[in-house]
């Protein structure tokens, strides 16, 4: 075991305490979207419901519905969002109320 | 590219692949002559039995078909057969490579074997209700409880282990048969991992289709989701982009490279050697975080699509993190394989041998560490990503020691191979035309060859998805490599070294 001891000590220290700072390649992972209020449209709205592969996005009258907890960060309403949606960068989601990961954002924008 | 060889003809009737004609050729043929040709495509010209499913069409009729590899001629052959009745010809007992998927075929849609042997219980869980969905439409015949049983007699008793098991493995029953120490018999249930994928395809279109296709197996994402997608343009004549070809290569390699480390990590855990252990998932670390740099994704999700790719490779990402982690990857592999605490516990471990890797009809590493040279991407090259040719690497040995040498040598030639493809990789798809259509994909996945079958309905829509990762193939031999006198802690060595996952098998 003192071989890999030697070896391991010649790359350095790997591990660092936790959590000593956020990791910078977190901001990297893909992560749930965030709304522009004033930019979405009831019309936007209902074509990322559509297109939502799990759901996580649907409207309820003027109001869009966004369930973080079926969201996977895929990616789709990002490239439907026309600068209404951008990620959140958000993405320690851990909660102790299931409903807490539910969001209403209020449609303000115009068809 | 192989050489394409001599024509092949079965039985005089018509079952001929021409040079020149396609890849794929699909042939019916009448349930009374399957098992003969079947018998003849083996023993005349070397078929590999590839897959085999069925599939039911509007009236109830359920239609087998069979997938056969003529992997020296580059060519796969699909026989159709429309059953009469719920029997159908047990290939199984002219090749046992079938076993699985007649068993499959029984739970889905109540048709099986025509013989008396008892089947195993594959993905419908025994405590099922008799509205648990299967794959058949129209079919309200309760499934009669026809499996063996598990068989445990004098001093042997069945130790059970798992579905939860410790360190974050897949949920996986194994039922260890043992007088103490020695595993005499195995028993594997996965279906406590079963999802439907299959079943949920049905009506979505192939773009939608493709985000469940690809998480089925989310560590082969990138092979599977490949085949799913070439069987879809295969259905619909859709080129694609060559750009989009390296692309997808790029994606494959980089998937295979973060897979075979991981089992790396994996083989060490199981020996006992933490420290290595610790170094290799410091290395997988950097080849998930290079993932994330290169595509947007660990795991690759989201990389291929219908037609071509959503996203192009970052290429200074994969030219400034790559050399790297394979640098870290191989100062690791070098203390390993004169670590002899590791090395002794991989030797003669898990053994393989070479005629059950082909009577078994096995894929990738595993097939490869017991001699048999084949490799989808060499042997069935489908244009822009496949050139150049991978190197077939194999060893003889069939322990978990061989697969793992073949694992560390297809990490260095799958960093060739990225090299090649990168300069030319980049974004694009060709649309997909909403049209009616049957369609075969495969790819080699970093666990073996992946294949997917595809029917489109007029409005272009998946009628019926057939996914078949290279986990369901190679299961198969799980069970023969635990009882070569191996003893329980074993197990997980030999687990780590095949390197598959319940998911893609139970998906």
């Amino acid at each position: 075991m003192a071989f890999w001891f030697y070896r391991g000590l010649r790359r350095g220290i790997a591990t660092t305490r936790y959590p000593k700072t956020v990791d910078p390649w977190a901001r990297r992972l893909p992560s749930a979207p965030a709304f522009h209020s004033a930019r979405l449209t009831a019309g936007l709205v209902d074509r990322l419901a559509r297109e939502c592969p799990t759901g996580a996005v649907h409207r309820e009258d003027h109001d869009l519905v966004l369930d973080v907890g079926r969201c996977t960060g895929c990616g789709r309403c990002l490239e439907l969002g026309h600068g209404a949606v951008r990620p959140s960068g958000e993405f320690l989601l851990a909660v102790t109320d299931r409903a807490a990961l539910v969001k209403r954002i209020p449609i303000r924008g115009e068809d | 590219m192989t050489d394409p060889g001599p024509p092949t003809t079965v039985n005089g009737e018509g079952v001929a692949l021409l040079p020149g004609s396609d890849r794929i050729q699909t042939k019916r043929v009448e349930t009374t002559r399957l098992a003969e040709l079947s018998h003849e495509l083996a023993v005349d010209h070397g078929a590999r039995l590839a897959d085999l499913f069925a599939e039911d069409g509007p009236d109830g009729e359920v239609t087998l078909r069979s997938v056969y590899a003529l992997d020296g001629e580059s060519r796969y052959l699909v026989l159709e057969c429309p059953l009469d009745g719920d029997r159908f010809p047990p290939l199984s007992d002219l090749d046992p490579a079938a076993f699985v998927e007649e068993c499959e075929i029984y739970e889905q849609y109540g048709a099986r074997p025509e013989n008396r042997k008892r089947l195993n219980r594959v993905l419908v869980p025994p405590h099922r209700s008799d509205r648990f969905p299967r794959l058949r439409r129209r079919d309200g015949r309760r499934l009669a409880r026809d499996y063996e049983p598990h068989v445990v007699s004098g001093e042997a008793f069945e130790f059970p282990f798992g579905p939860v098991r410790a360190a974050g493995w897949e949920s996986l029953y194994m039922g260890l048969v043992t007088t103490g120490e020695e595993v005499l018999d195995l028993y594997l249930f996965q279906w406590h991992k079963h999802r439907g994928i299959e079943r949920r395809l049905r009506g979505l279109d192939p773009e939608r289709a493709t985000f469940f296709a690809e998480r089925a197996d989310g560590l082969s994402s990138v092979g599977d989701t490949l085949a799913f997608c070439r069987a879809v343009e295969m259905a619909t004549g859709t080129e694609v982009p060559a750009p989009a070809g390296h692309t997808r290569a790029v994606a494959l390699e980089l998937e295979r490279i973060y897979n075979h480390a991981a089992a790396v990590a994996a083989m060490c855990q199981t020996t006992g050697l933490s420290v290595g252990q610790a170094r290799s998932e410091i290395v997988l670390e950097q080849l998930l975080r290079l993932n994330l740099a290169a595509f947007g994704h660990r795991y690759l999700f989201g990389v291929i699509s219908p037609g071509g790719v959503r996203r192009e490779p970052n290429v200074d990402e994969i030219q400034a993190l790559l050399p790297a982690a394979l640098d870290e990857f191989r100062y690791l592999v070098d203390a390993l394989l004169v670590t002899n605490s590791h090395v002794d516990r991989l030797e003669s471990t898990g053994v393989v041998t070479p005629e059950n890797a082909h009577l078994l009809s096995l894929v990738g590493p595993v097939a490869r560490a017991s001699g048999q040279a084949i490799d989808a991407r060499r042997d069935h090259p489908t244009g822009a990503g496949d050139e150049p040719a991978p190197l077939v690497r194999t060893q003889d040995g069939g322990d978990a020691l061989a697969r793992m040498r073949v694992m560390v040598d297809e990490v260095e030639d799958a960093e060739r191979l990225i090299s090649a493809h990168l300069g030319e990789a980049g974004a694009g798809a060709e649309p997909v035309p909403l049209a009616e259509g049957a369609g075969l994909g495969w790819a080699e996945s970093p666990r073996g060859e992946a294949l997917a079958w595809v029917s489109l309905d007029a409005g272009g829509c998946i009628d019926h998805a057939r996914l078949r990762p290279a986990s369901v193939r190679n299961w198969r031999a799980f069970d023969d490599a635990a009882r070569a006198q191996n003893v329980f802690t074993d197990i997980p060595i030999i687990e780590a070294s095949f390197w598959l996952t319940v998911a893609g098998f139970a998906r």
